[in-house]
């Protein structure tokens, strides 16, 4: 029999995903079953990723979690459903014999790290890349096979998508115990290579609504939320997976843009009224319909989730213009910060006739930056022992 | 929306308060004379343009219920000749800017002038509605709704009084002027936008007003402020999601919006009922329903929450 290992550590990074048919409801809060299926793009990892290191050591006392350094509640229940479910799936592999014989046991205590590479007040710090990064690196850790994306929709709904590169659909499913509402790539990160991806990243807005009670709140008072669900949605999910087959961002575009207004409509029409759009949401909004008419067709393609930050869909050709008319409408303070961040963007110069057309009341400062990212793998292991956030004594390397 | 453009006919049946005319009101003087020799229309004062096909439609509607009085003869017998030019000349009581100007009063009150200038008898709320959809329920005092209505002719889109205006005494309206916003889009072709993009609209107009005009109808009958408040909340937030999932979206709420709605419910959480709804139209005013005995700590909150300037205007 093979001598159990003292400490077993692991790393993993995990993407960021934008979803392009909304996920909003849950039909069962256990599980985390939504009420509708969503279709997402996973955004590259080098502009945007989670680090997350799990350790499993016989001389850990108790669970412990660390979140950029600062520790936090290794207790909560979806962090233990996702370790649990992880160790179930080992289990079952290891043929579910009553004593592990298998090197890691699947009773140590584990400690937990995780960072981003993006500052948590630019509000994208999202749970999806975090659940997805920790159950990657719980799986790695255990030698988990089996439907991983199931175990990460446990920890967060939207965290099944990040489990997968390019583009996502997380299938509804029927079934009551969840077992086929899963994450199925419907093109991979290199399908389309032109396509690109610019996160407006706004100033301090007050901190809205969660999302979880948000959610519960539109399921429970809005009759166009079900109607939604259960008409609408099925028939864009069907229609976004065809534009993206076919590489059509006049679809694409156009449907996320519509999906994304729909959802939002949701929240208005929930009771108490939820409001994720802001005064420069809207602005941004009809900076994109001006900037699409001026140029008679659809270019830019925003969305926004339950938080203030734009995500602006485009294509290569587009984004340096399109910048430029978002440094015009929203002059960056001059505080030294780089406002482009991210890919590389080239300048461009503005005919009059379209600055005159499209940008029309400068608001100062209301854009933070702006990142400029594209569609990226899922998530991905790390080689190198020296990127672990955790040190050979299960603490975090890093300060605070 | 629209179902049909022409006789507006609408997709959904709506319900409204009537406002009474002490605070709010358009005056129209319309007249006729064989001196006349063309029509001619005059705004708060400014001339504007008679020939524009709605007001058109409704004095082609009034001359016809009146011709059909009249006995339907060849020759008017009649003191008043329906050949006759027409002068009309109307004012609201209230300013332009203010954005409270309706065209629901406008040709609620020109229908009614020329109505009575020609003796015309009969369903005068069909008659305003071809000038504006609402017009209809400006015809009528207290609470009314306008029936959607089956027919393709429109003979039975018209407004019905659900309750007269003393039904209801302790209820009270507060219309929060708001000040000077980007004038928005505007309703007709907002509207046709709604209907021609909007799955959501689709079903509300379908599924879920029919069901919300028949129990805001008990509300009303019932003085259930808890009830009418509630619901008219909830209508007007749905109003503007149809119009979020419009396409381009529209917006009619602003920044200030979003605060009063924001203030109504933290004002009636805090009171543990439903004492303030809110309900906003194709515009920035806030109109607040309340009972007479929130008035006064109400608008002390509104005063509270957003000072007014100190430039002397009441």
């Amino acid at each position: 029999m093979a001598a159990e290992r003292e400490l077993a550590m692991v790393t993993c990074t995990a993407p960021v995903n934008i979803a392009v048919i909304k996920y909003w409801g849950k039909r069962d809060n256990d599980l985390i079953l939504p009420i509708n299926s969503s279709l997402s793009v996973t955004l590259h990892q080098d502009q945007l990723k989670t680090t997350t290191t799990a350790a499993a050591s016989r001389d850990f006392t108790e669970d412990r979690l660390w979140l950029n350094g600062e520790e936090a509640d290794a207790g909560q229940p979806r962090l233990q459903t996702c370790l649990r479910e992880v160790r179930r799936l080992a289990r079952k592999r290891r043929g579910g014999s009553a004593e592990d014989t298998a090197p890691l046991s699947l009773s140590y205590k584990i400690h937990v790290a995780t960072e981003n590479n993006f500052p948590t007040a630019a509000g994208l710090a999202s749970s999806a890349a975090g659940y997805a990064c920790l159950v990657s690196a719980l799986a790695r850790l255990y030698g988990a096979e089996g439907e991983l994306s199931e175990v990460a929709r446990r920890g967060s709904g939207s965290a099944c998508r990040s489990m997968l590169g390019g583009f996502v659909q997380w299938q509804r499913g029927e079934r009551p115990d969840g077992r086929d509402s899963i994450a199925q790539q419907v093109a991979p990160e290199t399908h389309w290579p032109e396509l690109r991806v610019l996160v407006l990243v706004v100033s301090g807005e007050k901190k809205p609504v969660g999302s979880t009670v948000g959610m519960q709140s539109s399921v429970d008072t809005s009759p166009l939320l079900k109607h939604r669900a259960e008409v609408v949605v099925p028939e864009r999910v069907a229609l976004m997976v065809r534009h993206i087959r076919e590489r059509d961002f006049e679809g694409f575009g156009q449907l996320t843009m519509r999906d994304s207004n729909q959802f939002h409509a949701t929240c208005l029409d929930t009771f108490p009224p939820i409001f994720y759009l802001t005064d420069v949401s809207r602005r941004i909004i009809t900076l994109a319909h001006r900037f699409n008419a001026h140029h008679g067709r659809t270019k830019v393609a925003y969305t926004f989730d339950a938080g203030p930050n734009a995500v602006v869909f485009t294509l290569a050709d587009t984004v340096a213009e399109f910048v430029e008319v978002v440094r015009r409408s929203f002059p960056p303070a001059t505080n030294g910060d780089q406002f482009v961040r991210g890919l590389p963007v080239g300048s461009a110069s503005l005919p009059e006739e379209l600055v005159v057309a499209v940008v029309t009341e400068p608001v100062p400062g209301a854009v933070r930056y702006i990142l400029h990212t594209k569609p990226g793998p899922g998530p991905q292991l790390v080689d190198d022992p020296s990127q672990h956030l955790l040190g050979a004594d299960g603490l975090p390397r890093r300060c605070a | 929306g629209k179902r049909d453009n022409d006789l507006i006919l609408p997709i959904n049946s709506s319900l409204s308060v009537t406002l009474h005319q002490d605070q709010l009101k358009t005056t129209t003087t319309a007249a006729a004379s064989r001196d006349f020799t063309e029509d001619r229309l005059w705004l708060n004062g400014e001339e504007a343009d008679a020939g524009q096909p709605r007001l058109q439609t409704c004095l082609r509607e009034v001359r016809r219920l009146a011709r059909k009085r009249r006995g339907g003869s060849a020759e008017d017998a009649a003191p008043l000749s329906l050949s006759y030019k027409i002068h009309v000349a109307t004012e609201n009581n209230f300013p332009t800017a203010a954005g409270l100007a309706s065209s629901a009063a406008g040709y609620a009150c020109l229908v009614s002038a020329l109505a009575r200038l020609y003796g015309a008898e009969g369903e005068l709320s069909e008659v305003a509605r071809r000038g504006s959809g609402s017009a209809c329920r400006s015809m009528l005092g207290g609470f009314v709704q306008w029936q959607r209505g089956e027919r393709p002719d429109g003979r039975d889109s018209i407004a019905q009084q659900v309750a007269p205006e003393t039904h209801w005494p302790e209820l009270r309206v507060l219309v929060l002027v708001v000040s000077g916003e980007k004038k928005p889009v505007g309703s007709t072709v907002g509207m046709q936008s709604s209907v021609d993009t909007s799955p959501l609209l689709k079903h509300r107009a379908e599924v879920v007003v029919p069901e919300r005009v028949a129990l805001m109808a008990r509300h009303i009958r019932e003085r259930d402020f808890e009830g009418f408040g509630q619901l008219t909340m909830r209508d007007s937030n749905q109003f503007h999601a149809t119009c979020l999932d419009t396409f381009p979206p529209i917006f009619y709420l602003t920044d200030v919006s979003r605060r009063i709605i924001a203030l109504a419910h933290r004002f009636n959480a805090h009171h543990g009922r439903t004492k303030v709804a809110y309900t906003f139209d194709a515009g920035p005013n806030a109109v607040v329903f309340t009972l007479a005995d929130t008035v006064a700590e109400f608008v002390e909150v509104v005063r509270r929450s957003f000072p007014p300037a100190t430039n002397g205007d009441q």
